[in-house]
């Protein structure tokens, strides 16, 4: 085993530890205890990630990959519903900037639009109308904290393994054709110049001529995809209102 | 080599999202969280289709992420209407409610008994008695019309 992979397990158990002390298991017992081994195995994670050239991205990149995962674990392990959609947002905002970032102007711009101002605020609002007390003893409990925990740090150490061998390999081929993303972005020099579209000025130029030219029947689907999605989500509103005035009220077992 | 640093830095981000969110909805147990998960899940694929695209210098992914989105904005509508009709239907927002829901012809399969739901005492004030005791029939004393 070498100590990259020793470093991985390790960042994996306590992954998993910090996950299962955050999540709500019934009991208060160390869940503030578990920021600790939680923010070690992302630090770990972190060192096993390549450093960029520049210190400026690395500090911007690595300030919104904190943002974004931090708040995505805090939106899962927080018992209060409302709380987590909050944090959620937070995980919104992040993506968003990691999508600036990466060149995606019209991305981050309408995640933070469609995501944290629309679909968000639905989720608060039927947060509101469910559930106006706050808390609720299901919002305590968890199923099988201790297993899915795990299952997720394995995951997350897995799928760090898999994609730094496969880039490792990727930097010991040097030169080597099989390097496909290279060969495209090189491609270029013999045949026609491809220009750096993605972080061209005109972004929302090229953007939307891609998508009504080569991508104008998905559109059309999406459209009505949306429609149909809006008709169908009255008509159940409208079925289960008339309905829950029929049994008047609510089911049996209401409390 | 800057851009493959960048592309191998984004797509372990996004694999820490889309594991988080699988973390989710597996333990949550609260229907509008568990689909806060979902969409968590989501971001982390997009985020993973921002950098190919960025990587390739190709369109795709982001239009990818653009159909994305749309298809998020319908799930969440049709979801968050069948929340509030389960919501209508059990009176709570917990989807172990739902655990009894089968084929008539098989036997329930019941993950965990549902633990009752804490009711609270009501605190009631307490009044100083004062004056005389007014006299009252027996009958008054012993029926009480509401508690």
């Amino acid at each position: 085993m070498t100590p990259a992979q020793t470093i991985l397990l390790v960042a994996t158990g306590l992954g998993a530890l910090g996950l299962w002390l955050l999540l709500p298991r019934g009991d208060q017992w160390g869940r503030r205890l578990g920021v600790i081994p939680a923010l070690i195995s992302l630090g770990l994670f972190a060192s096993r990630l390549p450093r960029l050239e520049s210190m400026a991205a690395e500090t911007v990149f690595w300030f919104l990959a904190g943002v974004t995962v931090i708040s995505a674990t805090c939106a899962i392990t927080f018992r209060s519903p409302v709380y987590c959609a909050i944090w959620f947002a937070m995980t919104l905002l992040g993506t968003a900037g990691l999508f600036l970032f990466q060149g995606a102007q019209f991305l981050g711009v309408a995640t933070i639009v469609v995501y944290a101002g629309a679909i968000l605020v639905t989720f608060l609002f039927v947060l509101m109308l469910a559930q106006p007390q706050g808390h609720a003893f299901y919002d305590r409990v968890s199923w099988e904290a201790l297993i899915s925990a795990s299952v997720g740090a394995v995951m997350i150490g897995i799928l760090t393994m898999v994609i730094g061998d496969a880039f490792s390999r990727q930097e010991g081929a040097e030169g080597v054709p099989a390097k496909a993303g290279v060969v495209d972005r090189v491609a270029g020099e013999d045949g026609p110049q491809r220009p750096d579209e993605i972080l061209s000025p005109r972004h929302m130029d090229h953007l939307g001529a891609q998508l009504f030219s080569r991508h104008l029947i998905a559109i059309e689907i999406a459209g009505t995809l949306l429609l149909a999605a809006l008709v169908g989500a009255v008509a159940i509103a409208i079925q289960s209102k008339s309905m829950s005035r029929s049994t008047g009220g609510s089911a049996p077992w209401t409390s | 080599m800057d851009e493959l640093t960048l592309l191998q830095n984004y797509l372990v981000v996004g694999a820490i999202l889309f594991s988080l969110g699988l973390v989710g909805v597996l333990t949550r147990r609260n229907m509008i969280v568990m689909f806060l998960a979902v969409e968590m899940m989501l971001q982390g694929v997009s985020i993973s289709l921002v950098a190919w695209s960025r990587f390739h210098n190709d369109w795709g992914g982001q239009i990818l992420v653009i159909f994305t989105l749309t298809v998020a904005a319908c799930q969440a509508a049709i979801a968050l209407v069948l929340v509030l009709m389960l919501f209508h239907r059990s009176g709570r927002l917990d989807i172990a409610a739902w655990q009894h829901l089968r084929e008539a012809s098989h036997s329930a399969f019941v993950d965990q008994e549902l633990p009752e739901a804490e009711v609270e005492e009501p605190h009631w004030p307490e009044l100083t008695p004062a004056g005389v005791t007014p006299e009252s029939p027996v009958e008054d004393l012993v029926h009480r019309t509401h508690v």
